[in-house]
């Protein structure tokens, strides 16, 4: 994107006349720009005078004119809706747009540097810690821990205790959620050692903001975020056994809060995104169930929790993880990051902790402070809590929620009612351990852009630190989230927060970064040569519906077209016969389209079967089952795709209510089905995936043109009847320039069915499929064919040697069956539902 | 005393199974006031691997894997035990409550004998105010734990129904307790649960009672199954003291242990996963003879 600055004023060629509307602005912004009354500000300092990173960055911002400012916001949402940036908030049932607050949070490199340097000493605290805790025990015998800080937490993983962490440690990941206190410094609020999110969140709020601000990121000499990633991958495939280790993202799947992300960083670090269905375990290893069979897996970067991990030995109902993983663990087969367990010291009661163990353990202060945390488990900090009880916030000592008390946050016992303050104060009596008293803090407020204002907001930030082989890394930059309101503490996403790109920015230019590319650009890799069944499963799915919808979508246009079009036909020279017309209704009922069985107004059929949702064959439908589809695809579906997809889906949605309407709908609709079509057969690997997404495509079309030509190319088909197949399956164009004359059975019959040249017939989905069998990875048990080849090659020799006029209705019948157990077979053969590899189920009743 | 327990587990599938995964806890423990002096489990059809390993609560723990397509599996479990230990009588001298509680919060140990494990709410066992308020009238202050955890013991043995077909062991504890019934393993997780709830430390036990009564005492609730009681630790001198719930009775030498841990989940006797089946069902004997 070029980017002009200032182009807007067109005499604007001195630097003057630029300069001036951009000052005027920057100082009215700064005038309106209202304080929260004793809260730090990232923006302007105690004094009054703007930090000058902050400076720096509204002197560029303020010479673009206003129009281009809001030109470029609208390009950065227009983006992160297109890229289908989304997250779901709990008790969400559909994705949710990720809300970008439009200014980045900037942060002052030196600044960076302290901050970092105390990320990274408590990183390799944690991780000393957790080696103890799982390890020898030492800590917690000589009284440096209380048993009782730990032993409360969920994420303390008795199953886990004793087992050498595979790869050597227990965090590869590690986050905090930090804030700026009143004293100018960064407190850690908070830590995240089980399965940090955010990551992915952050690197594409940096690609949406660097891409709609080009030429001011790249003046601001801004950290870039590609090497923490690269480094991030490196070290997790340096941890494997293997030198060429196969990597997986375990994702609980789509409805996860942050699939998103699960997907985004997968495509991103090259990693298999799986879910615990795709895995199995055999032997002492962790296997991936790909369409070549079980292919071993090195390394799992997990973002399903502990417990979810393993049903034998962890929590017993959980659907999400992998059988006998913990067994693997303890033989050493499979390296997870983070080790399942590492989420103990997530524990808020441990903070208060944490300086003497720093101090134990690597003979060195903490560097950075955290939020003062009384853990009332402990007489002399419980009595401090109870007698001061209104000059805290209570939280739980060990997760989330305050136990007791409703919802997830904090309870502030000045805001309780007499009865609930007293069942708090007796709560916190009798079982301390549960609870902690923290400060109460005022955090710093960033500006966001508000209706053309600086406004501030609390926010805290997450930052991220990666293990390497050379000690730890971290990402400089973040995610950060910003509150609408006062109390950044309540941040989340959900109640009406917003994210922001994190600008670590050095005050003097630096040389290197010119050579850098002016985005933080997506290192693109092919990912991992094995292709999982459920994808497979999935992306020939995705296929199916796609070809249905199109079947559907031409049906509803035929209905329609003739309508408008009296003059159309060389015999009747009017709309078709009522005949015509209700056979394509019969073959809509029949797909679930449209429920009309009676005579009726075809207009009124192919409303219903084009966008009614209650039908599930209706187009709307199908392209939605399309569209959820490709959600367990986004690793693997290239942004434009999804984008079709998504907003095929939502112009389908729009109501129509005439003919005119429905046939537009109908043509726009398979124009997009035919750019969809395009896009993968242009822009797609030819590798694995590929073949399932045509092989789906294949197998629906040539069921649907069987089932056209057995419709209307039945015996007794008059040359209507035969006039309608022809447009149905494409192939008007083709018959008048081959045989310059009406409809004949037997021609029709062979174009659509026989003719192996013509890419809409029968025989050429079939051929298509047999390359694809041939081509794809055997699973040969006892050296015979496997069935999916032996159906395909059986009906492919009677498509070669059938004849046009043999082609009655039984044999028509019996293709369409055999067709259908073909596409049944690829199912069974390479997919997760086969006999052989089924979701495993647990012993039930009480044994 | 010495005990033979045969212990016989069968499932049936309505389908081929063709892979089975499981983990069996069937060795009954030694220590606690009894000895084990012979155990054997026979597995058909046979696995292909098997390995044992002794688990975080110190259960030997046998992780079985059977690759050949099955309609029934039996595992057949034959342990001999010898039990000895002084009954403790229901109103015996013992700390006040409020002080064995401070002294779980105060352990210094992850071990699985440290009390401290046992004072938070578990996989099954949620602490929950109207179970916690329910077991406070048990313990008025100052009180001996002993004497409280029997008085909550005699209340949940009179209070609740005992009816098998009332519940699964996916029935969560919180209908349990509304409605007042449930077999064993549910009162037990109650109990626990009320003991948690005002901190006192609690651990779930598996095991067997005799199947014939002593001459002229009743026959036991819970005799022809796995049976489930808790354990209740009362302070570093008494340590922990068996409470069964089902029948109302301090645990001496009728009580033969299977396994201790915080509820059902650590100790399940047999747990695992099965690709095939779609339908199962499940058999349990269990014949426990006095040998001497």
């Amino acid at each position: 994107m070029s980017e002009p600055v200032g182009q807007k004023d067109s005499q604007g060629s001195n630097q003057e006349s630029r300069a001036r509307p951009g000052q005027r602005r920057m100082a009215q912004w700064m005038r309106d720009y209202a304080r929260l009354p004793g809260i730090p500000d990232e923006y302007i300092a105690e004094g009054g005078a703007p930090r000058p990173v902050w400076t720096r960055f509204f002197d560029a911002f303020a010479a673009l004119s206003p129009a281009d400012i809001e030109r470029r916001f609208a390009s950065a949402d227009r983006h992160l809706r297109e890229a289908g940036v989304t997250y779901r908030a709990p008790g969400d049932t559909s994705d949710r747009i990720w809300p970008l607050s439009h200014l980045p949070l900037i942060i002052d490199a030196a600044d960076w540097r302290q901050l970092a340097a105390g990320i990274a000493q408590r990183a390799q605290l944690l991780e000393m810690v957790l080696a103890d805790l799982y390890g020898e025990g030492r800590l917690v015998a000589t009284g440096a821990i209380p048993a009782a800080a730990i032993a409360g937490s969920g994420e303390y993983l008795r199953a886990i205790s004793g087992i050498k962490p595979p790869g050597g440690r227990y965090l590869h990941l590690y986050a905090a959620d930090i804030g700026r206190g009143p004293d100018g410094r960064w407190w850690v609020l908070g830590d995240r050692t089980q399965a940090p999110s955010g990551a992915g969140y952050a690197l594409e709020n940096r690609l949406v903001l660097s891409r709609a601000f080009s030429n001011l990121y790249k003046s601001m000499n801004v950290e870039r975020v590609a090497p923490f990633f690269e480094s991030f991958r490196d070290s997790l495939r340096a941890s494997a056994e293997r030198d060429e280790p196969r990597i997986g993202l375990l994702t609980p799947g789509s409805f996860n809060e942050t699939y998103f992300e699960h997907a985004t960083l997968a495509r991103y670090l090259g990693f298999l995104l799986v879910e615990g269905d795709d895995l199995a375990v055999s032997g002492d290893r962790v296997h991936i169930r790909t369409v070549a069979g079980l292919k071993r897996l090195d390394v799992l970067l997990r973002r399903v929790d502990s417990n979810m991990l393993d049903p034998l030995e962890l929590d017993a109902s959980s659907y999400l993880g992998v059988p006998g993983l913990v067994e693997v663990l303890r033989k050493g087969g499979v390296v997870v990051a983070n080790m399942p367990g590492s989420g103990v010291l997530e524990a808020r009661g441990l903070l208060g902790f944490l300086p003497n163990l720093c101090r134990r353990l690597l003979s060195e202060d903490l560097m950075m402070p955290h939020i003062a945390t009384w853990w009332c488990g402990q007489k002399s900090a419980r009595e401090q809590v109870l007698s001061r009880l209104d000059e805290f916030a209570i939280e739980g000592a060990y997760g989330r929620g305050v136990p007791g008390f409703p919802g997830n946050g904090p309870v502030l016992p000045g805001q309780l009612s007499a009865d609930e303050r007293g069942r708090l104060k007796d709560a916190i009596a009798s079982r301390g351990v549960d609870y902690v008293g923290q400060e109460l803090v005022r955090l710093s407020t960033t500006p966001v852009w508000e209706n053309g204002r600086l406004a501030p907001r609390p926010f805290v930030l997450r930052v991220f630190a990666a293990a390497t082989p050379n000690g730890w890394t971290v990402l400089p930059g973040g995610f950060c989230r910003i509150a609408e309101r006062a109390d950044a503490r309540a941040v989340s996403m959900g109640d009406g927060a917003v994210s922001a790109d994190v600008w670590v920015v050095s005050d003097k230019a630096v040389a290197t970064s010119t050579l850098l590319p002016a985005v933080d650009t997506v290192r693109i890799r092919r990912i991992a040569g094995v292709l999982p069944s459920r994808a497979a499963d999935n992306l020939f799915w995705l296929g199916r519906y796609l070809e249905r919808a199109e079947a559907t979508m031409r049906l509803i246009r035929a209905l329609c077209t003739p309508l408008r079009d009296p003059a159309r036909g060389n015999s009747t020279g009017a709309a078709p016969t009522l005949h015509s017309a209700e056979r394509i209704q019969r073959m809509l009922v029949a797909w679930g389209a449209t429920s009309q069985t009676a005579r009726t107004n075809p207009a009124k059929v192919a409303l219903e079967a084009l966008q009614n949702e209650e039908k599930f064959g209706s187009a709307l439908s199908l392209v939605r089952s399309a569209q959820r589809t490709a959600t367990g695809l986004r690793e693997r579906l290239s942004p434009d795709a999804w984008q079709v997809i998504t907003e095929m889906a939502d112009r389908l949605a729009i109501e129509v209510h005439d003919d005119d309407g429905v046939v537009s709908a109908a043509e726009l609709t398979l124009q997009e089905l035919a750019s969809f079509a395009g896009l993968a057969q242009e822009n797609m690997n030819r590798a694995a995936g590929w073949r399932f997404l045509d092989m789906g495509r294949r197998a629906e079309r040539a069921v649907n043109t069987t089932r056209f030509a057995r419709q209307f190319a039945y015996d007794e088909a008059g040359d209507e009847d035969l006039d309608v197949l022809l447009t149905l399956v494409d192939c008007q164009i083709t018959y008048r320039s081959r045989y310059l004359v009406q409809p004949l059975l037997a021609p029709v019959r062979d174009l659509a069915v026989l003719d192996p040249y013509n890419p809409r017939s029968v025989a050429f989905q079939v051929a298509g499929l047999n390359e694809h069998i041939a081509a794809l990875p055997s699973l040969k048990e006892h050296g015979l064919i496997e069935r999916p080849q032996r159906l395909a090659v059986a009906i492919e020799a009677m498509l070669t040697t059938a004849e046009a006029a043999s082609l009655d209705v039984k044999t028509l019948f019996a293709l369409e069956q055999d067709l259908l157990s073909l596409a049944d077979a690829i199912g069974l053969h390479y997919f997760p539902h086969g006999p052989n590899a089924s979701r495993p189920e647990k012993l039930t009743g009480l044994a | 005393m010495i005990y033979d327990i045969r212990h016989v587990t069968t499932y049936s599938y309505e389908t081929q199974v063709s892979f089975a995964r499981c983990s069996l806890r069937l060795e009954p423990m030694s220590g606690a006031g009894q000895k084990l002096m012979s155990h054997s489990v026979d597995i058909r059809p046979k696995p292909s691997e098997r390995t044992a390993r002794r688990d975080f609560f110190g259960t030997l723990t046998e992780s079985v894997l059977i690759e050949t397509a099955h309609r029934n599996l039996r595992i057949d479990s034959r342990s001999r035990v010898s039990v000895d230990r002084q009954a403790l009588p229901r109103d015996a001298a013992s700390p006040p409550w409020e002080a064995v509680r401070d002294g779980a919060f105060e352990a210094s140990s992850l071990g699985a004998d440290s009390p401290v494990g046992y004072v938070f709410a578990s996989a099954l066992v949620p602490v929950l105010r109207t179970v916690t308020e329910y077991a406070a009238a048990s313990f008025p202050p100052g009180d001996g734990i002993v004497s409280g955890a029997a008085d909550l013991m005699r209340r949940i043995r009179t209070g609740f129904k005992y009816d098998p077909k009332a519940t699964v062991i996916s029935t969560p504890l919180k209908e349990v307790f509304e409605k007042r019934h449930g077999v064993c393993q549910d009162f037990a997780h109650v109990m626990i649960a009320g003991l948690r709830g005002l901190g006192l430390p609690a651990a779930y036990v598996s095991g067997y009672l005799r199947t014939i009564p002593p001459p002229g005492q009743p026959r036991l609730q819970g005799a022809d199954a796995t049976h489930a009681w808790v354990s209740v630790w009362c302070g570093t001198a008494l340590g922990w003291v068996g409470f069964d719930p089902t029948n109302d009775l301090v645990v001496a030498n009728d009580h033969i242990i299977l396994a201790i841990g915080r509820d059902f989940a650590d100790v399940s006797p047999v747990d695992g996963v099965i690709v095939g089946a779609r339908k199962q069902k499940l058999n349990v004997a269990v014949d426990v003879l006095l040998v001497e």
